[in-house]
């Protein structure tokens, strides 16, 4: 097996693994926290439904069903991670009877919309700019950067948008003041309608990119700072490389860390990105995330955390592949991790 | 007629506290068709002069005074951009002591050589690969390597590749910092052989050899200097230095080669009591008065000065000046 | 020499500025609600009063002081961080320096579990579990956060703890017959004294962060004022599109700067502990 495919292996029985760990951790919650939040949540609809019998009935009895109630644990479990493997992911309570699946379906796309291209282009100015720093480490551009960038990624995703938000929606007036499109516009593929998604699109999407920048750009000027002193660019230098393939050399090997840092900050920066979706009533999985927590809809609540983690172990595994395809030391199987 | 000249070399590390006198006061001559040994031990400030001969300095080290001439060049006075251009791979080149790490990881060898190379001449791309083959052939080393990542070669294959990089533009000079001390005996022999054989087949003019390990000077060497705190104590040819030596640092040196204890043969020198000096503030005097047997009152006052005690040997210590040793 | 002394300036410029941010902010969060005693959920005046001399940092929508509610919402936030940090610094401390120190199969099993963890974002564990607790008190918030953000700990203590095992005096202690705990306590951490506080530091204030996200999606403290708290409700009764900006610029202003200055603070200190001189 060549080294490449070992690794792949490697990483999805990795990320396999993490998934059903995940798994027991969204089965097990509700059955284990003291007070049973599952069994209080049953015996309330129990209530309500010998005072109006249909529809609350209807929902109890599928919830039963769902949790299975009465069988043993590990057949509910196994029970729940089969269900969940085929695509069912259960009932909502608040929207009944609408299936979880289906709900988060029409939410996700816009977190996923807003999520990867700002990802994607915090990452590149963030690492651009904090390359710039580290090669002109001490100066004046280095000294005036490094404190935006370690306010920036101590600032939360949410305050920023609520800042942006205040100023260039509400008292400058240059966008609108939220949602994902304007209310009374039907979806369609026209011009007027995507001018006015991404009129909607760039306050959300800046307010991520400028606060997850911060921590890419601290973290390449710490890579470039300690790869400009590495041993290979000083024996490097002292046969005469030109400065500018030095810096080609440095900025390539330090952008190789930075790519397996961009899988395991996916999650960090979905779950600020999800608080950001509520300041701008975007109507994404943080949107319909928070609703169900404040109706305290479990069912929709769990289906929401498997999506987004599917989705996160899945970008993980993009990210391997493309890394064990950049990097010859994955390629001859010189690194493990 | 000399190939390398250094007068009244001053190199010091700038830190907080102040100056760390790494190479104080040196000065060298290095014959054309010369392999000289640097001895001292670790600390001594060896590696900072070699560095500092071909001016492969970068801060928090700085060229104080001195002036440094190679194969007619006066280096000290050229700018980086010069020696890098002109100087740095075609007349002189380093194998840093640091070698195993010194390949860029995320290239193959040979794309490291054709950027190299390309640094300093106009030359195809598949003139580099078939000259470097046929290098690697002369020198012994197995021609696939050129295709593979420096962590697909051993340690000591990675050590002989630098060498061969090093050497690719048949350098007059090159430099060796501790090239052996990383690696078991046998792998140390290759290494020692591969060095040998660069001059025998003219690739190289002369070379100077960095290390704390006496032993090994004594297979290759020509000439040996002895560095101690930053300064060079005595310089002779090899007999000279080994058998007839006059400064009681060399002698501690040489001494401590033949103790059976491993741990003093690594360090170089534990035969000696006492630690090197701190050389932020070195001692007054003669730097070594305060671990010489032999100290006078005169060495911990006055600097001795280097004195010629025969053809081409130069020791510097008051009981040799006073004639008493 | 001179540019020499300049940096080095800034070297300590940078630890007295964060210090002294951190600890001013503290200090307000200690003595304010002492000194103003204003209660931070009674209604106590009109509601929405722009900042005035009666009401310094105005009123929300409830009428109730918003500088009574920031004195208060500092106090917890730090409170939630330290105990928080003080968490994950325990559990991340105990298995780095466990998988480290043994090595083995309890090395590699802890790690596998270190590494599932650290796949899954600690900020979704987070509102996972505090979905399901109906009373949120600071402690169980803090605890919440604690044994999410553990990992990142286990994985760098485990490496200094490989460095340090090979030298001189561990050895020696081995030799001696000390227990693997005692030696694991009394010789290697203290060693690591430096980079666990460095540690503590960072995770403090990823902790109020993280506070702050599950106050704003509805999972924070159930009773009870934090930063995050204030924002939430900011956010809640829509203060931003109805131009009410003295109700969530301070809180979140206050948490930006706490944050980093202990951002600034582990930079400091990590330039102070591992000095880049090369000798000769």
């Amino acid at each position: 097996m060549s080294p490449i495919m070992r690794f792949i292996l490697r990483r999805v029985g990795f990320l396999f693994l993490t998934f059903i760990v995940f798994m027991l951790i969204i089965f097990a919650l509700p059955r284990a926290i003291p007070g049973n939040p599952l069994s209080t949540l049953l015996s309330q609809l129990f209530q309500q439904a010998q005072a109006n019998p249909e529809l609350i009935k209807a929902v109890y009895k599928r919830l039963m069903d769902e949790f299975g109630v009465g069988k043993p644990v590990h057949i509910q479990f196994i029970d729940f991670i089969s269900r969940t493997l085929r695509g069912d992911l259960g009932t909502s309570i608040a929207f009944y009877p609408r299936k979880v699946g289906e709900i988060v379906a029409a939410y996700l796309p816009w977190s996923l919309g807003l999520l990867i291209p700002a990802t994607l282009t915090s990452w590149i100015i963030g690492n651009s700019l904090g390359a710039l720093a580290g090669y002109k480490r001490k100066s004046a551009v280095d000294n005036l950067m490094l404190p935006v960038f370690l306010t920036l990624s101590q600032t939360p995703y949410y305050w920023l948008a609520m800042i942006l938000l205040y100023v260039f929606a509400v008292n400058l007036g240059v966008f609108p003041i939220g949602g994902a499109y304007s209310s009374g516009r039907i979806p369609s593929l026209t011009f007027e309608f995507i001018a006015d998604v991404l009129s909607h699109y760039i306050l959300p999407f800046l307010s991520i990119v400028l606060s997850a920048m911060g921590g890419w750009a601290i973290g390449m000027r710490v890579m470039v700072i300690y790869e400009l002193g590495a041993d290979y660019i000083n024996y490097a230098d002292s046969l005469g490389l030109p400065d500018r393939k030095l810096l080609r050399y440095v900025f390539k090997n330090s952008m190789l860390p930075q790519i397996t840092g961009l899988a395991l900050s996916f999650g960090t920066i979905l779950g600020g990105s999800l608080i950001t979706e509520l300041v701008f009533n975007y109507p994404g999985t943080g949107y319909l995330l928070f609703r169900a927590i404040s109706t305290l809809d479990y069912p929709l609540i769990q289906g929401v955390f498997i999506l987004l983690i599917s989705t996160l172990l899945l970008a993980n595994l993009i990210v391997d592949f493309v890394y064990a395809y950049i990097d010859p030391r994955i390629r001859t199987g010189y690194l493990g991790e | 007629m000399s190939l390398l000249e250094a007068e009244h070399v001053k190199a010091y590390y700038r830190v907080r506290e102040g100056f760390v006198k790494a190479v104080d006061d040196v000065s060298l001559h290095l014959d054309r068709g010369v392999i000289m040994g640097l001895a001292g031990e670790s600390g001594c400030g060896k590696s900072t002069l070699v560095n500092t001969l071909m001016l492969n300095i970068r801060p928090p080290l700085y060229l104080i005074d001195g002036r440094i001439t190679l194969d007619g060049n006066l280096l000290s006075k050229m700018d980086k951009q010069t020696l890098k251009k002109k100087v740095w791979g075609v007349l002189v080149s380093i194998v840093p002591q640091s070698a195993l790490n010194a390949l860029m990881p995320t290239q193959k060898i040979i794309d490291l050589i054709k950027d190299i190379v390309h640094a300093h001449t106009d030359i195809s791309d598949s003139e580099i690969v078939s000259m470097s083959r046929r290098r690697f052939e002369e020198l012994n080393l197995p021609v696939e390597a050129l295709n593979m990542y420096p962590h697909e070669l051993s340690g000591g294959m990675r050590q002989r590749a630098v060498i061969a990089i090093s050497t690719l533009l048949n350098p007059k000079l090159l430099i060796v910092d501790e090239p052996t001390s990383a690696l078991d005996v046998s792998t140390q022999k290759q290494v020692l052989k591969l060095l040998v054989d660069l001059r025998k087949a003219k690739i190289i003019e002369s070379m100077i050899f960095v290390t704390h390990d006496i032993a090994v000077l004594r297979q290759i060497a020509d000439r040996i200097a002895i560095m101690y705190a930053g300064k060079i104590v005595e310089s002779a040819s090899t007999d000279d230095i080994l058998y007839n030596s006059k400064h009681p640092y060399t002698y501690g040196l040489i001494n401590a080669v033949v103790t059976p204890e491993p741990e003093v043969r690594k360090r170089g020198l534990i035969s000696i009591p006492g630690e090197p000096p701190n050389l932020l503030k070195p001692p007054s005097g003669c730097r070594f008065h305060p671990r010489c047997p032999y100290a006078m009152d005169i060495c911990r006052r006055e600097e001795p000065p280097l004195v010629e005690v025969g053809e081409g040997w130069t020791v510097a210590c008051h009981l040799v000046a006073s004639g008493r040793r | 020499m001179v540019s020499q002394l300049i940096r080095d300036l800034l070297r300590i410029k940078k630890f007295d500025l964060s210090v002294a941010i951190f600890s001013s902010i503290l200090i307000i969060g200690l003595v304010g609600p002492i000194v103003y005693e204003v209660d931070p959920v009674k209604m106590i005046g009109p509601p929405e009063q722009p900042p005035s001399e009666k009401y310094p940092l105005g009123t929300d929508s409830y009428g109730r002081d918003l500088l009574a509610q920031l004195l208060h919402g500092i106090r917890n936030s730090i409170y939630i961080g330290l105990t928080a940090a003080a968490i994950s610094l325990a559990i991340g401390v105990t298995i780095g320096a466990l998988s480290g120190y043994r090595g083995g199969v309890a090395d590699s099993s802890l790690m596998l579990i270190t590494d599932v963890v650290y796949a899954l974002p600690s900020i979704m564990l987070m509102m996972l579990i505090a979905a399901y607790l109906k009373e949120r008190n600071p402690i169980f918030v803090a605890l919440v956060i604690g044994v999410t953000s553990w990992p990142w700990v286990a994985r760098a203590v485990r490496s200094q703890m490989l460095s340090l095992k090979s030298r001189d005096f561990i050895y020696m202690s081995r030799m001696a017959g000390l227990s693997d705990i005692k030696i694991i306590f009394e010789d290697l951490i203290p060693n690591m004294a430096s980079y666990i506080f460095m540690a503590f530091v960072l995770l403090m204030s990823g902790a109020m962060i993280a506070e702050a996200g599950l106050s704003m999606i509805g999972l924070g403290v159930t009773r009870g004022v934090s930063l995050g708290i204030i924002l939430y409700w900011a956010q809640l009764l829509e203060s931003v599109r109805r131009g009410i900006w003295w109700w969530f610029i301070p809180p979140g202003a206050c948490l930006v700067a706490l944050a980093t200055s202990l951002l600034l603070l582990s930079t400091a200190l990590d330039e102070y502990f591992s000095p880049r001189l090369r000798g000769g």
